[in-house]
């Protein structure tokens, strides 16, 4: 190749691959920024919230969240989650069907209104329940006759709760679903399986990783929860506090060891959540590597 | 078991893919649905399996109407391009699939289902991988799995939507002529689509040409294929040459070939290019031009001549026939068809 430059020849692989790399300080020092910005950000707080919670020894942590009211939000917060991640569950993976497989007016709107969760402010989330079920709101008078008390009461959290977490599976069912298409449903069809031996058989254990990542997204916020459920909860100690709202009626009173003792249960529950996120990655990425990688 | 379509019509929007089509498949008959995309040939296949409904007209299998029935009901056995294998479960869960999924009742047993699928996977040569996952398969092996899985329930008719269109060349070739074998051996009748013309006429006994919603011609593939019953036929089973000339006394004239022609000012005479004859001397009547380009293409060679009046014919000669001429570039030859047609609507198509 007489005519070209030094540089267009082909190289040694190590030349190859310096040419396409930055050099090391470079790399060096992105990578320590990052990891700078993630212990401060991420790390530190972990720790300081831990750090904190045992700042005066396990005595005073144990009785934290022993203490009656503590029972009473930790209790809160696991009936509001054991009612709306089934419920999410559900709903998500039959508005992802219904989104993915099939074509009908006004898909395109119930796309756009499981995403409204997200677009809006838990806290304006919660007013409108206010508005709609509180003493002056516009069903309150009605509940009010039937003795129904939804606002300042469990109703009302769980409510909230359930709207909070409502697209957490649907919208991670729905790309995976359109991208598998509905091929193999057909198939199960014309082989003579019903609509139900379909789901169970074909739909189901192709889309279990993705749902399984849903709920525990959706059950990391169903129990995190805190912009919503502080305004239809009232913060009655003991009654209407789920766990987030207990750790700030702590803080406020300078109870700092026992809020973050709280707080600690709290981000244990974030831990076990990337835990077993990253174990249902781990264990999905081989299941839905590319198909044609053995191809020939 | 036979397949009777009545005056299929199916619509998308504003678009018409099936304009009142019939379709009759004989007992034990394999029959290529064949056009190009867009043509309707996959919505007739789906809305026979009832994948898809018709908004007019009825499908009958084996003489009972099945237009209102679902694609359980109909018992009809459907293979996809794209193979459409459970991919989390392995070929011999892919093929027990429909044994499985069957009222407890009519369910084979345990055993049953395991001979069955394995005398299956036998017939599509792929008993050593029934372990494997669907990823694990090459393209073809794939394609063979669902074959099998169609075929363990039995199915009234098995159905075929381009089945080797998703695969190489010759994996394709090898496929079809196994699949022709395989349709020789068990007599199911079957109905496949494609846009491959050699596979038509290679694997079926009966080939439809669909175009835009409608079928344009069926028949034996040789008989369709010597015998085009119009334009878009001859232009789509292969390459053409078009001459334009003019009518004289009910009659025109390319080269040596007379063709009759109902009263027209002008006719297209359609020609394929290895029906060309083409040589260094002069013979009466004999179209002129010179050699434009030439190209070697496996066992042909194909010489492009420029006419006097700047239209191109292709004409290809086999490997040695050309060794003997040898021609260049800018030569003056003399060209006439050993066979043309010429059709009442000619010119309706020209892709």
């Amino acid at each position: 190749m007489p005519g070209l430059p030094p540089r267009l020849r082909a190289a040694r692989p190590a030349e190859a691959r310096r040419a396409v790399t930055e050099p090391w300080p470079v790399r060096a020092g992105l990578i320590a920024l990052a990891l700078l910005f993630i212990a401060l950000l991420l790390v530190l707080p972990l720790v300081l919230v831990f750090q904190t919670a045992f700042a005066q020894g396990w005595r005073t942590y144990l009785a934290a969240i022993r203490e009656p009211d503590a029972w009473a939000a930790i209790r809160l917060t696991l009936l509001a989650t054991i009612i709306s991640v089934p419920l999410n569950t559900i709903f998500g993976v039959a508005a992802a069907w219904a989104i993915a497989k099939f074509r009908f007016r006004g898909r395109q709107l119930l796309l756009t209104l499981i995403d409204l969760p997200f677009a809006v402010s838990p806290v304006i989330a919660g007013l409108i329940f206010v508005i709609l079920f509180g003493r002056r709101g516009f069903l309150g008078p009605w509940l009010a006759e039937h003795g129904i008390r939804i606002i300042f009461n469990t109703p009302g959290i769980v409510l909230a709760t359930l709207f909070v977490t409502f697209p957490f599976v649907a919208r991670e069912l729905i790309p995976l679903m359109e991208a598998q298409g509905s091929d193999e449903e057909q198939s199960a069809l014309t082989l003579g399986a019903s609509g139900w031996q379909t789901f169970w058989r074909v739909t189901l254990p192709n889309i279990k990783w993705a749902l399984l990542y849903g709920i525990i997204l959706c059950n990391a916020r169903a129990m995190g929860e805190f912009g919503a459920v502080s305004v239809v909860s009232g913060h009655i100690r003991g009654r209407t506090n789920t766990m987030p709202l207990h750790i700030e009626v702590l803080y406020n009173d300078y109870q700092f060891a026992a809020a973050f003792a709280v707080a600690s249960l709290l981000a244990l529950l974030a831990v076990v959540t990337l835990v077993l996120k990253s174990l249902v990655e781990w264990r999905a990425a081989p299941a839905s590597a590319p198909s044609e990688a053995a191809a020939g | 078991m036979t397949i009777q379509a009545n005056q299929i019509t199916k619509r998308f929007g504003a678009f018409t893919a099936l304009d009142r089509v019939d379709l009759e498949v004989g007992d034990g008959q394999l029959v290529a649905l064949l056009g190009p995309s867009g043509s309707g040939k996959t919505t007739l296949l789906r809305i026979i399996a009832g994948l898809e409904q018709a908004d007019e007209g009825s499908v009958w299998l084996d003489g009972v109407d099945t237009t209102r029935q679902n694609p359980r009901e109909r018992r009809v056995g459907f293979v996809f391009q794209h193979y459409a294998l459970f991919r989390h479960m392995t070929v011999f869960e892919n093929v027990a699939f429909g044994l499985r999924v069957k009222p407890r009742r009519v369910r084979p047993g345990r055993d049953e289902i395991r001979d069955r699928v394995h005398e299956l996977l036998r017939l599509v040569q792929l008993d050593w991988l029934a372990d494997r996952l669907p990823n694990q398969l090459s393209g073809g092996q794939r394609q063979r799995v669902a074959l099998a899985r169609a075929l363990a329930v039995e199915p009234r008719v098995l159905l075929l939507d381009e089945p080797f269109g998703a695969l190489d060349a010759k994996v394709r070739k090898e496929l079809r002529r196994w699949l022709r074998r395989l349709h020789d051996e068990i007599h199911v009748t079957s109905v496949f689509v494609t846009h491959d013309v050699e596979e038509a006429l290679e694997v079926a006994d009966e080939v439809v040409v669909m175009n835009e919603g409608r079928i344009e011609q069926k028949g034996h593939p040789d008989q369709v294929y010597e015998h085009p019953v119009n334009s878009f036929v001859y232009h789509f089973l292969g390459s053409v040459n078009l001459f334009h000339t003019r009518v004289r006394d009910g009659q025109v004239r390319v080269g040596e070939q007379v063709l009759a022609v109902e009263g027209e000012d002008e006719a297209v005479v359609h020609a394929r290019p290895h029906d060309i004859e083409i040589s260094r001397t002069a013979e009466p009547g004999w179209l002129e031009g010179t050699v434009l380009r030439i190209h070697g293409i496996g066992p042909v060679v194909r010489v492009e001549v420029r006419r006097e009046d700047e239209s191109l014919v292709e004409v290809e000669l086999p490997r040695e026939r050309y060794a003997d001429l040898r021609f260049t570039v800018g030569e003056a030859v003399h060209l006439s068809p050993r066979q043309a047609k010429v059709f009442a609507e000619a010119g309706r198509q020209s892709n």
